[in-house]
C-alpha cells in the first residue's frame, strides 16, 4: 500500500468528521458529541504521527489547472509543525470538554474545531505554494466561527475584523503568488528558494516589492505591525480553548507562511542586504516592543495575553528576518515554545473564567489561594515566556540574541538583543503580577471568604502537561535543537 | 449539421416566445411545459451546433457588397452561445415559481424567451453589421422586461436603460463605419481586419474611433461612467436581473468589446498605444468603483448589481491586456462570473420571494430558516471572493497571470485593483453571510418562524449553479485549454 495515502487520511478524516458533527442531529446529545470528538482527535493525532514518523513522502492529490496542484510533501518543517499542532490540539480539545459546558452551541464549536485541525495538518504537509494558499484561506474561513462563537455584538465585530485583516493579508500573498508563478522555476517548496534568475534579471525591483508584500501578507496572521490590530480584538472574544489554539497555532501558520516564502520560494539570498530586509527588521522590532508595552498597560487578562502574542510572534519573525542560521534556529525553537506556553496561559485564563467568571487582572487578587494548581501552571509558563533559565524561553531567546550579534548587520545586530531584553522585562512585568498577587494577596485579604475553586481534572491535566513541557523542553533542549538545526542547515 | 440549424436556433425562441400570449393554454402548467420545452429544444440545437456545427459563413440577407446579415460559428461563438444555452433553461425553470405572483406573466415570458433568440443572434453573428443588428434588437426586446412592474421607478429605469443603450450603440456605429472604410471587410477575423495601407497617417483618428466604439459597447458592459443604468434596472423581476443583467445583456456588451478589440481592430494595432492606457484605466477604475458602491449599498439586488459592474470590468481588464492570455482570462471570467453571479442573484430572488423583504439588514438569521438558499449563496459569495477551489479563483488566476506575463506596468497595478476588489467583495458578500448565519445573541428566531426554503423549481437551479461554481473551480483545465485555443485563433 502506498504510504503517502496516509497524508490524505490525516488531513481529510478530521475535516469530514467535523462536517458530520455539524450536520448530523445525533450529536445534539452532549455525551455522544464529546465521545465522537475525543475519538476523532486521538485518531487524527495518531494518523498525523504515522505520517510524521514515516519516511519523506509526497503526494499529488489534484491538478486543478496548469501550475495549480494540490500537492503534499512531508519535510522537516512540516513534521515539526504537525507534531506541535497535534499536541496542542488534543490537549486544548480535552480542556474544552469541561470548559464548553458554560458556552452554548457546543456542536458547532466542536465541528469547526475538528475541521480546523485537519486544515492545519494540510498546511503543515503542503508541498507547494498553491496548496499552502488554498488551506491558508480555508483556515481563515473555518476558524472564523470559533471567533464568532459567542455571537455577542463584540464577537461579531471582532469576527469581521479578523476576516478582513486576514483576507487582506491573503490577497497580498496571492499577488506574490501570481508573480512567483512567472518568475520562480517551480512553486514547489525548494530548500533555499526556486527563483529563476534568468527570468528575474531586469525585474529585481518589482520582485523585491512583491517579496515585501508576501512577507507583510503572511505577517498579518502573525500580528506584525502595521497589520496587528485584529489580533488583540479577535483572540480574546473566542472561547478560551479556541483563543489558545488561535494564539498558539494559527498565528504560527502565518509564521510558517513567511518561512515557506522566504526560505523555500524566494530564497534568503535574494533578500539579504536589500531594503526589504531592513524594513522587515524595523517592523518586527517595532512590533516586539509595542506588543509588550500594550500588554503591560492592558487590564483584561485575555487581551493582555493576546498583546503578548503580538510581541512574541515578532520575536520569531525578527529571527527569520536576520537570515542567519543561528537566529533561524532560535525562531523555530520559539515557534514550538511559544505555542506551548501561550496555549497554557490562555487555558489558565480560561480555567479562571470558567470557575470565577473574572476577566480583569485586578480582580485576581488571591486567585492562587483558590486555584493553586492552575496558577502554578500559569506561573511556570510565564517564567518560561520571560526566559528565565533553564525554562524553554531562555533557549530560544539565547539563539535569537547570539544569532543577531553574529549576523553582522549594522545597528540591528546590537539593537535586536536590546529590544528583546527590554521586552523580556516587560513580559515579566505583565505576567508575573498575577502570580504574585494571586499567592500573596496582602494583609487586607479576607481569608474567610476563600473557596476552593480548582477546576476538574480534564482541565488541570492538559494545563499541567503544557506547563511541564514549557519547562522540560528548556532543561533538555538538545534533541529538539539538533532536529531544528537539520532543517536550518538545509536552507541557509 | 446543416447551416440552417443556426437560423432555427435563433428563430425558435423568438417565434415560439411571440406565440405564447396567443396560444390557448388551459392551465398554467401547460404553458410552463411549453416554454420549458422551447428552451430545452433551443439549447439542444445550440449545443449540438457548437459541437458539430458548420464552419463556413452562412449569409441570410444580402444588402449590398460587404453588407449582409450572416452567421458563422467560431471560438467566441462557441463560448458565448453554449454559456447562454446552459443558463437559460434553468433560469426559465426558476422564473416559473418566481413570476407566479408578479402579474401579466404571459407578456413577460414572451419577451424573456425572445431575448434568448436575440442573444444567440449576437453570438452567431459573423460580422460587425450582423452583430450590430442583433445588439440593437436586444435593447428593444429587453426594455419591456425592465418595465415589467409598470411602477414609476420601473418606467424611469427602463427609459434610462433605453437612452443609454441606444446612445452607446450610436457610438458603436461610428466604429462600424470606420471599419467599413479602413478595413478589408466587416467580418470577424482573429487579429483584425484593418488595412494599414488605407489608414496611412490616420492612426490616431482610428484609435480615437476605437475608443468611441469601445465606450459605446461599454454601455451594456456597464463600464464607468456609463454604468448607472444597471443598478437602477434592478427594479425588474429577479429572473431578468439574474439572467439578463448578470449574463446575457451585459456579457453581450463584453462580447462585443472582445469582438471589436481582437477580431476587428486587432491587438497588434492597439497594443502599446495611448488608447490601451485609456481603456485599461477605465476598466481598472470601474473594478474598484463597482465594489466600493456595492459595499455602500443596502438593497440586496442593487448591491449585487454594483458587484456586476465591478466583475464585468474584470473581463474588460483581461481583454484590454490585449494578449492571447489576456483574452483567455477574459473568457474564463466571463463564464465563471456568469455562474457565480446568477447563483447569487437567484438566491437573493428566492429570499425576496419567500419573505417579501429586500434589504440586507432584514436578512438576519435567514441562514437557519433557508439553508439551501443561503448555502448556495455562501458558495457563490466565496467564489466571487476568489477562494481557491471555486470558480472565481481560476479566472482571477488567469487574469493575473496574463497581467504579469504581459510585462505591462499598468497591468501590474491592475492586479492590485483585482485584489482590492476581492477584499471589498469579501466585505460586501461575507457581511451578508455572517448576518444570515450569526444574527447575534439577542436575535429572536420566532420573528421569522414561517420563512422556509422555496420549492424544487427554485432550489434546483440554485443547486445546479452552486455545483457549477465548485466544478468550474476544481476541474477547469479542459475549459481553460479550450479558451487558450480560442484566443490563439485555432477555432
Amino acid at each position: 500500500m502506498n504510504n503517502s495515502i496516509w497524508i490524505v487520511f490525516a488531513v481529510f478524516f478530521p475535516i469530514l468528521c467535523g462536517v458530520a458533527v455539524l450536520l448530523l442531529p445525533v450529536f445534539r446529545e452532549r455525551i455522544k458529541l464529546l465521545r465522537a470528538t475525543g475519538t476523532v482527535l486521538v485518531v487524527t493525532a495518531v494518523l498525523a504521527l504515522l505520517v510524521v514518523c514515516g519516511k519523506e513522502q509526497e503526494l499529488l492529490l489534484l491538478q486543478f489547472g496548469e501550475n495549480l496542484k494540490l500537492y503534499f510533501h512531508v519535510d522537516g518543517l512540516g513534521r515539526l509543525y504537525a507534531v506541535l499542532v497535534s499536541l496542542v490540539w488534543v490537549l486544548a480539545g480535552i480542556f474544552s470538554f469541561e470548559y464548553m459546558k458554560h458556552e452554548q452551541e457546543e456542536k458547532r464549536y466542536f465541528g469547526f474545531y475538528l475541521i480546523v485541525y485537519g486544515v492545519l495538518l494540510a498546511l503543515a504537509f503542503a508541498g507547494n505554494m498553491i496548496t499552502f494558499y488554498v488551506f491558508y484561506e480555508i483556515m481563515t474561513l473555518t476558524s472564523l466561527p470559533l471567533v464568532l462563537h459567542t455571537r455577542t455584538r463584540d464577537a461579531l465585530m471582532a469576527g469581521m475584523k479578523y476576516l478582513f485583516y486576514s483576507l487582506c493579508g491573503a490577497y497580498m500573498v496571492l499577488l506574490g503568488i501570481y508573480f512567483m508563478n512567472q518568475y520562480a522555476a517551480t512553486l514547489d517548496f525548494t530548500a533555499g528558494g526556486s527563483l529563476d534568475m534568468a527570468r528575474v534579471s531586469g525585474h529585481e525591483g518589482v520582485l523585491l516589492v512583491i517579496a515585501f508584500f508576501m512577507i507583510l501578507g503572511f505577517g498579518v496572521k502573525a500580528g506584525m505591525f502595521p497589520m496587528h490590530a485584529w489580533l488583540p480584538t479577535a483572540h480574546p472574544v473566542a472561547p478560551a480553548p479556541a483563543s489558545a489554539v488561535l494564539s498558539g497555532l494559527i498565528v504560527k501558520a502565518g509564521v510558517i507562511g513567511v518561512i515557506r516564502t522566504v526560505y523555500y520560494v524566494i530564497g534568503p539570498e535574494f533578500i539579504r542586504g536589500t531594503w526589504v530586509q531592513t524594513v522587515w527588521l524595523i517592523l518586527t522590532l517595532t512590533t516586539v516592543f509595542m506588543g509588550s508595552m500594550l500588554a503591560y498597560r492592558e487590564r483584561l487578562l485575555k487581551k493582555r495575553l493576546a498583546y503578548s502574542t503580538v510581541s512574541q510572534a515578532s520575536y520569531i519573525l525578527f529571527g527569520l528576518a536576520l537570515l542567519q542560521p543561528q537566529a533561524m534556529t532560535g525562531s523555530l525553537l520559539h515557534i514550538v515554545f511559544h505555542a506551548i506556553i501561550k496555549s497554557c496561559l490562555f487555558l489558565s485564563a480560561g480555567a479562571i473564567i470558567y470557575r470565577t467568571g473574572k476577566t480583569r487582572v485586578d480582580e485576581l487578587t488571591g486567585i492562587g489561594k483558590q486555584m493553586p494548581a492552575t496558577i502554578w501552571c500559569y506561573t511556570f509558563a510565564s517564567l518560561a515566556l520571560v526566559g528565565i533559565p533553564p525554562a524553554s524561553g531562555f533557549i530560544s531567546k539565547w539563539y535569537l540574541a547570539t544569532g543577531s550579534l553574529e549576523s553582522g548587520i549594522s545597528v540591528f545586530s546590537w539593537l535586536g538583543p536590546v529590544v528583546l531584553l527590554v521586552s523580556a522585562l516587560l513580559t515579566a512585568g505583565y505576567l508575573l503580577p498575577i502570580t504574585i498577587k494571586g499567592f500573596l494577596p496582602g494583609a487586607g485579604y479576607d481569608y474567610k471568604s476563600l473557596k476552593k475553586l480548582e477546576p476538574a481534572k480534564t482541565m488541570t491535566i492538559p494545563l499541567a502537561i503544557l506547563a511541564a513541557l514549557a519547562v522540560l523542553l528548556g532543561v533538555i533542549p538538545n534533541p529538539l535543537t539538533a532536529y531544528i538545526s537539520g532543517i536550518v542547515s538545509a536552507v541557509l | 449539421m446543416s447551416k440552417y440549424w443556426i437560423l432555427a436556433a435563433i428563430l425558435l425562441p423568438v417565434i415560439g416566445g411571440a406565440l405564447t400570449p396567443l396560444l390557448p393554454f388551459k392551465k398554467r402548467s401547460q404553458m410552463m411545459i411549453y416554454l420549458e420545452f422551447l428552451m430545452l429544444a433551443t439549447s439542444a440545437i445550440v449545443l449540438s451546433l457548437v459541437a458539430h456545427g458548420p464552419m463556413e459563413i452562412f449569409e441570410v440577407i444580402y444588402f449590398v457588397r460587404g453588407l449582409s446579415i450572416s452567421f458563422k460559428i467560431d471560438g467566441m461563438t462557441m463560448v458565448f452561445a453554449s454559456l447562454v444555452a446552459v443558463l437559460w433553461p434553468l433560469a426559465m425553470l426558476y422564473s416559473f415559481e418566481y413570476m407566479e405572483h408578479e402579474g401579466h406573466e404571459k407578456i413577460f415570458f414572451m419577451f424573456y424567451s425572445m431575448t434568448y433568440g436575440v442573444t444567440l443572434g449576437i453570438a452567431f453573428a459573423s460580422d460587425m453589421l450582423s452583430m450590430y443588428f442583433f445588439y440593437e434588437l436586444l435593447t428593444l426586446v429587453t426594455v419591456p422586461l425592465v418595465m415589467h412592474t409598470l411602477k414609476r421607478e420601473a418606467i424611469l429605469a427602463s427609459r434610462k436603460y433605453l437612452y443609454y443603450s441606444l446612445g452607446g450603440a450610436a457610438f458603436a456605429l461610428v466604429g462600424l463605419v470606420f471599419l467599413l472604410v479602413y478595413g478589408d471587410s466587416l467580418e470577424f477575423v482573429m487579429g483584425g481586419v484593418l488595412n494599414l495601407e488605407k489608414i496611412g497617417d490616420k492612426t490616431n483618428t482610428l484609435l480615437l474611433v476605437y475608443l468611441l466604439a469601445f465606450m459605446g459597447f461599454g454601455v451594456k458592459a456597464a463600464i464607468w461612467p456609463l454604468s448607472s443604468w444597471l443598478p437602477q434596472a434592478g427594479v425588474a423581476p429577479t429572473p431578468v436581473t439574474a439572467l439578463l443583467h448578470a449574463v446575457a445583456v451585459v456579457k453581450a456588451g463584453v462580447f462585443a468589446i472582445i469582438r471589436l478589440t481582437y477580431y476587428s481592430f486587432g491587438t497588434e494595432f492597439l497594443r502599446g498605444t495611448w488608447v490601451q492606457v485609456v481603456v485599461m484605466g477605465f476598466a481598472m477604475f470601474s473594478i474598484v468603483y463597482g465594489c466600493s458602491r456595492a459595499v455602500k449599498e443596502t438593497h440586496i439586488k442593487r448591491r449585487l448589481a454594483y458587484s456586476t459592474v465591478s466583475n464585468l470590468s474584470y473581463i474588460i481588464f483581461g481583454a484590454t491586456i490585449m494578449t492571447p492570455w489576456g483574452m483567455t482570462g477574459a473568457l474564463a471570467h466571463m463564464v465563471c462570473h456568469a455562474f457565480m453571479k446568477i447563483c447569487s442573484f437567484l438566491c437573493a430572488g428566492a429570499f425576496m420571494h419567500q419573505t417579501g423583504k429586500s434589504y440586507i439588514y432584514e436578512m438576519n438569521g435567514m441562514g437557519r430558516r433557508m439553508p439551501v438558499v443561503f448555502g448556495c449563496f455562501t458558495v457563490s459569495a466565496l467564489g466571487l471572493m476568489g477562494v481557491p477551489g471555486l470558480a472565481g479563483f481560476i479566472s482571477k488566476w488567469n487574469l493575473a497571470g496574463a497581467a504579469v506575463d504581459s510585462g505591462n506596468v499598468q497591468a501590474y497595478f491592475g492586479i492590485g485593483c483585482l485584489l482590492i476588489s476581492a477584499l471589498l467583495t469579501a466585505i460586501y458578500m461575507m457581511s451578508i453571510v455572517i448576518r444570515a448565519f450569526f444574527p447575534g445573541k439577542e436575535f429572536d428566531y420566532s420573528t421569522i418562524a414561517t420563512v422556509k426554503d422555496p420549492t424544487w423549481k427554485m432550489c434546483l437551479p440554485l443547486l445546479v449553479f452552486a455545483a457549477g461554481v465548485i466544478v468550474l473551480g476544481l476541474f477547469s483545465s479542459p475549459l481553460i485549454a479550450f479558451f487558450r485555443d480560442v484566443a490563439a485563433g485555432i477555432y
